[in-house]
C-alpha cells in the first residue's frame, strides 16, 4: 500500500511501510510548503531551484534525513548548511535503492523562471509500497516517461516553464497509467481541464486533482485488483 | 282599392365587431334605431307613444313609453340606443397557416427565414343567427410578402384577388342559419427581414332581415283623423236609440281598442256606463264603426262617449353588421451560429486538447421549439465522449433529454466524425428559445497528431423550427469551412554516434546520442546503424532500450524505435560489440513521422 500526501504546489510525501519520501519540498514567495520538523526519511528535490529544493536541508536536519537530487542540487544544498553524510547525488538512468524503495532518476529538463534559461530538472520513476510512479516534478518535457510502465504518473499542469496542460494530457494518454495526479497549477481551469481531458481521452486513466493535505492510498486488493482512496 | 297603410315602427340594429389576431372576439358594438315612420300621405299622428314594456333588458332606453309627439304625413321620428352584445351574430375565423403543405394539427404561425413558405389561408364565415344572411361582403388585404396568391377553393359565392389593391373581395352569397362559408386562400411568402409582419386585414359586412340584437318589442298609440259622436234618435214616444258612431277619417288603418259611452239620469246622480266594449277593430280609411243601446227618456238623453283607438302599426327589424379583423403578426424564425476552437491552431506533429464552442442564437422575431446542429470533426482529431459535452440553453446548463449521435461511434482519431444534436420539443422541457436567447454547446476534442500539410476543415449546419414544426430555417458554414489552424512545427532529429575501443580485446563501445532539437514532439522513431560483418552485438546500455537486430549482406543493423519524443528529449545508448579488424563507421540513419 502507498500513502501520498499532497502539500500543493510540487510537494509530494509517499509513506509505505518504515519508508516516507519528501518529494520538491520547495518554497513559494519565500514560505515553505512544509514546515522544517516533519518527520521524512528521503527528501528528493528534482533540482536545485528554490521551488524544489526549498527548506530540504532543515528538514534533513531535524530529521535525519537523506536528500537527493543532482550535482547542482546537493551543492546547493551543501551550500545551504546540508550535511555531507545526508546528500547524495543521483545520477541519471542509475537506480538508487533502499529497503522497499528504489529510484531511477531520467534526464528532463525545466525553465528557470528567473533567467528563463533551461536547467535540468530529473524526472523520478519510483517503485514503493508495490506501486510504480512516474514523478515529474517541474518537467517541461516527457523524456522516456511515456514508456516507463507507472501506476500513477504526477504531472505539472501549470504551462509556466513546465508542462501546459495538453503536454500533460498527452502523456497520461501515452503512458497509460491508473491514476493521472495534476500538480503545480495556477489556475483552476488548468485543473478543470486536465481533469475533463484525461477523463476523456486517456483511456483507463482517472484523473485526480487533489487539495492540500489530501491524501490518496492505492493498493493492489488481493493482488491484483488496482484500489485507490481520497481522503 | 287604397293601400293599406300602418305606421311602420323600424328596428335598425347595427353591430360593429373587432376580432383579434387569432380571430377570437375583442369587442362588440351594438347601436340601434327605433324610428316610427308615419307612411300616411295626408293624415298626420300625434299623441304618439311608443311602449316599451319590460322588453329593454339590454339596452340603454330607461323609460318603458317614448314620447314620440307629433309625426307629419310622410315624417319620421327616431331614437337610438345601444345593445349589450357578446358575440356578433357572424363568427369569423381565419387559420393562418404559413406551411399550408405540413398538416399540422394547429397552424404554423411564423415564416422560415430564408425559405420560401406555401402559405394557406382559410376564411369561415358562419351564420350564428336565426335569420338568412345576406349582402355579405368580405375583403382580405393580402400583404406584399405574399406572391403567387391563388383561390384555391370557394364554397359559395365569387372571390375575386385584385392584385393592384391586393384585395381579395368575396360576395354574391347567403349564409343561412347556423350554416357556413369557407375560402381558401394560397401563395408563397419570402421575407428578407427578421421583422414582425402581419398577415392582412378582414373586413366583413352583411345583413341579417327580421332579426334583432335587443329584444325590443315595441307597441304604440298615437291619435290621427278620426271621428267619433253619439247619434240620439228617438224610435217611439220617450224612447230612444243611442249609437255610437266612429270614422276613419285618416288614410291610416285605425284600431279601436275601447269604447265607452256614459248616460246622464234624468233625475240627476251618477253618470251610468250604458256602452263597454273592447272591439280592437281595425277600421281601413273611410270605414265606420258604431254601436248603440236603447233608453227611455221623456227628454232627449244625455251621453257622452269615451273612444281609444290608435292606428296601427307594424314592425320591422334588421341587423347591420361589420366584421374587422386584427390582422395576425407573423414572426420570422432565423438562427445565425458561431463556431470556435480554443485554441484555434494546434502545433503539427502533436496532441492538443481543442475546446469546441458552439453558439446557436435566435436571432429571430419567434420562438423556437427545436434545434439541430450537425458538427463534422475531421481526421486526426480524437472526438468527445458524449459524457462531456455541455450544453446551455438560454444561460442555464441543460440537464434535459436530448437526442446525440456520433457517427461512427468511437473515439478513433484516424476517421472522421460527425455529431448531430437534436434538442428537441423545448416547450415542454425548459421552454422555447425566446429571440435573443442561444444554445451553447460545448466539448473538447484532440487534435492527434495533425499533419502540416494537410487542412481540417469541421464544417457546421444548423437549423430551427417552431412548434408546430413548418420549414426548416438553416445557417451552415461552407464545406470546407471551420478548419482547424495547424502551426507547423519544425522537425530537427540528430543522431551522433562515436566509436571507441571497448576494455576486452576486440570489442568497441558505439555511442549513440538521438535528440529531438526541433520545436515539435516527434513519433514513432526508427533509429537504425550497421554493424559491420565480422562484428557481432554484445550489449547495450542501458539494457531496456536493446535494439532490434536485423542481418543484412554486409552485416547487422540494430534498430531502435521508440514511440515519441518531445521537443529537447535525448537519448544516449552504448552499445558495445566484439569482433576482428577494424570497426567501419557508417552514419546512423533516423527516420519519424
Amino acid at each position: 500500500m502507498l500513502k501520498i500526501t499532497y502539500f500543493g504546489n510540487t510537494t509530494f510525501l509517499l509513506e509505505a511501510g518504515e519508508n516516507s519520501v519528501l518529494l520538491n519540498p520547495g518554497k513559494w514567495d519565500g514560505a515553505p510548503i512544509v514546515p522544517d520538523d516533519i518527520d521524512v526519511r528521503l527528501i528528493i528535490a528534482t533540482n536545485h531551484l528554490d521551488d524544489a529544493l526549498g527548506n530540504a536541508t532543515a528538514i534533513a536536519s531535524h530529521s535525519k534525513a537523506w536528500i537527493l537530487g543532482n550535482e547542482e542540487t546537493i551543492e546547493k544544498a551543501k551550500s545551504q548548511g546540508g550535511k555531507p553524510w545526508l546528500l547524495h547525488v543521483l545520477k541519471t538512468e542509475e537506480p538508487y535503492e533502499i529497503p522497499g524503495f528504489k529510484v531511477t532518476a531520467h534526464p528532463l529538463t525545466r525553465v528557470d523562471p528567473e533567467t528563463g534559461e533551461k536547467v535540468e530538472n530529473l524526472g523520478l520513476h519510483i517503485e514503493m509500497g508495490k506501486m510504480r510512479v512516474s514523478y515529474l516534478g517541474d518537467s517541461m518535457v516527457r523524456g522516456p516517461f511515456a514508456q516507463l510502465e507507472a501506476d500513477i504518473l504526477v504531472v505539472p499542469i501549470s504551462g509556466e516553464g513546465v508542462f501546459p496542460v495538453k503536454d500533460a494530457v498527452s502523456l497520461c494518454i501515452d503512458a497509460s497509467p491508473k491514476i493521472g495526479v495534476a500538480m503545480r497549477w495556477s489556475s483552476e481551469e488548468q485543473t478543470v481541464k486536465f481533469s475533463k481531458y484525461v477523463e476523456q481521452f486517456a483511456q483507463g486513466c482517472t484523473p485526480l486533482v487533489m487539495k492540500p493535505n489530501q491524501t490518496l492510498t492505492t493498493e493492489w486488493s488481493a493482488g491484483y485488483e488496482f484500489k485507490f482512496t481520497l481522503s | 282599392m287604397s293601400e293599406e297603410k300602418r305606421v311602420v315602427i323600424d328596428l335598425e340594429e347595427s353591430e360593429k365587431t373587432q376580432i383579434g389576431e387569432l380571430s377570437e372576439t375583442l369587442s362588440t358594438d351594438v347601436a340601434g334605431v327605433l324610428s316610427v315612420n308615419n307612411v300616411s300621405e295626408k293624415s298626420r299622428i300625434w299623441n304618439v307613444r311608443v311602449l316599451l314594456g319590460d322588453s329593454r333588458e339590454k339596452t340603454n332606453i330607461s323609460e318603458d313609453t317614448l314620447n314620440a309627439g307629433e309625426i307629419e304625413a310622410g315624417g319620421k321620428w327616431e331614437y337610438e340606443y345601444t345593445v349589450e352584445a357578446e358575440e356578433p351574430l357572424l363568427a369569423v375565423k381565419e387559420i393562418f397557416d404559413t406551411c399550408g403543405e405540413i398538416p399540422t394539427e394547429e397552424p404554423h404561425w411564423a415564416y422560415s427565414h430564408g425559405k420560401t413558405n406555401p402559405v394557406k389561408i382559410t376564411i369561415t364565415l358562419k351564420n350564428e343567427s336565426e335569420g338568412k344572411m345576406d349582402e355579405i361582403v368580405l375583403n382580405k388585404t393580402i400583404p406584399k410578402d405574399i406572391t403567387d396568391i391563388s383561390l384555391d377553393s370557394v364554397s359559395v359565392g365569387e372571390a375575386d384577388y385584385d392584385d393592384g389593391t391586393r384585395q381579395i373581395v368575396w360576395k354574391g352569397f347567403e349564409i343561412y342559419p347556423h350554416e357556413e362559408a369557407t375560402l381558401v386562400i394560397k401563395g408563397n411568402a419570402s421575407v428578407e427581414s427578421t421583422d414582425v409582419t402581419n398577415a392582412g386585414e378582414i373586413v366583413v359586412t352583411y345583413r341579417v332581415e327580421e332579426i334583432q340584437r335587443s329584444s325590443l318589442d315595441p307597441d304604440m298609440t298615437a291619435l290621427t283623423e278620426f271621428l267619433t259622436g253619439v247619434d240620439t234618435a228617438e224610435t217611439r214616444p220617450n224612447h230612444w236609440e243611442c249609437t255610437l258612431e266612429c270614422s276613419n277619417e285618416s288614410d291610416l288603418i285605425v284600431r279601436i281598442d275601447k269604447a265607452e259611452v256614459y248616460l246622464a239620469p234624468e233625475e240627476g246622480g251618477e253618470k251610468v256606463k250604458k256602452i263597454d266594449e273592447t272591439p280592437r277593430v281595425e277600421l281601413k280609411p273611410g270605414e265606420e264603426w258604431s254601436t248603440s243601446f236603447e233608453v227611455d227618456s221623456k227628454s232627449p238623453p244625455k251621453v257622452t262617449q269615451e273612444v281609444i283607438y290608435t292606428p296601427v302599426r307594424t314592425v320591422t327589424k334588421r341587423v347591420i353588421g361589420r366584421v374587422e379583423k386584427t390582422p395576425q403578426s407573423v414572426p420570422v424564425y432565423k438562427i445565425t451560429y458561431t463556431k470556435e476552437f480554443d485554441p484555434p491552431e494546434v502545433s503539427s506533429f502533436d496532441k492538443t486538447p481543442v475546446e469546441v464552442n458552439i453558439e446557436v442564437k435566435n436571432a429571430g422575431t419567434a420562438r423556437l421549439n427545436d434545434i439541430t446542429v450537425v458538427d463534422n470533426l475531421p481526421d486526426d482529431v480524437m472526438p468527445p465522449k458524449r459524457e462531456h459535452i455541455t450544453i446551455w440553453v438560454a444561460g442555464q446548463e441543460y440537464t434535459g433529454e436530448y437526442e446525440l449521435t456520433i457517427e461512427p461511434d468511437d473515439q478513433n482519431p484516424e476517421t472522421p466524425h460527425t455529431l448531430t444534436f437534436k434538442l428537441k420539443d423545448l416547450k415542454n422541457s425548459v421552454g422555447e428559445l425566446e429571440p435573443g436567447q442561444s444554445i451553447k454547446i460545448n466539448y473538447a476534442i484532440m487534435a492527434w497528431r495533425s499533419r502540416p500539410e494537410k487542412e481540417y476543415p469541421s464544417p457546421i449546419a444548423c437549423s430551427a423550427n417552431i412548434y408546430p414544426a413548418g420549414l426548416d430555417t438553416e445557417a451552415a458554414s461552407p464545406e470546407d469551412g471551420h478548419k482547424i489552424g495547424i502551426i507547423y512545427k519544425k522537425r530537427r532529429i540528430i543522431a551522433k554516434k562515436a566509436i571507441n575501443r571497448g576494455n576486452n580485446p576486440g570489442e568497441y563501445v558505439v555511442m549513440l546520442s538521438v535528440e529531438n532539437r526541433g520545436e515539435v514532439t516527434v513519433e514513432n522513431i526508427m533509429v537504425s546503424d550497421w554493424i559491420p560483418q565480422g562484428f557481432e552485438f554484445v550489449s547495450c546500455d542501458p539494457a531496456d532500450e536493446a535494439p532490434r537486430l536485423d542481418p543484412v549482406d554486409d552485416g547487422t543493423n540494430m534498430v531502435w524505435t521508440w514511440p515519441r519524443m518531445n521537443p529537447d528529449d535525448k537519448k544516449k545508448l552504448n552499445v558495445t560489440v566484439k569482433g576482428e579488424g577494424e570497426y567501419e563507421r557508417r552514419e546512423p540513419e533516423v527516420t519519424s513521422d
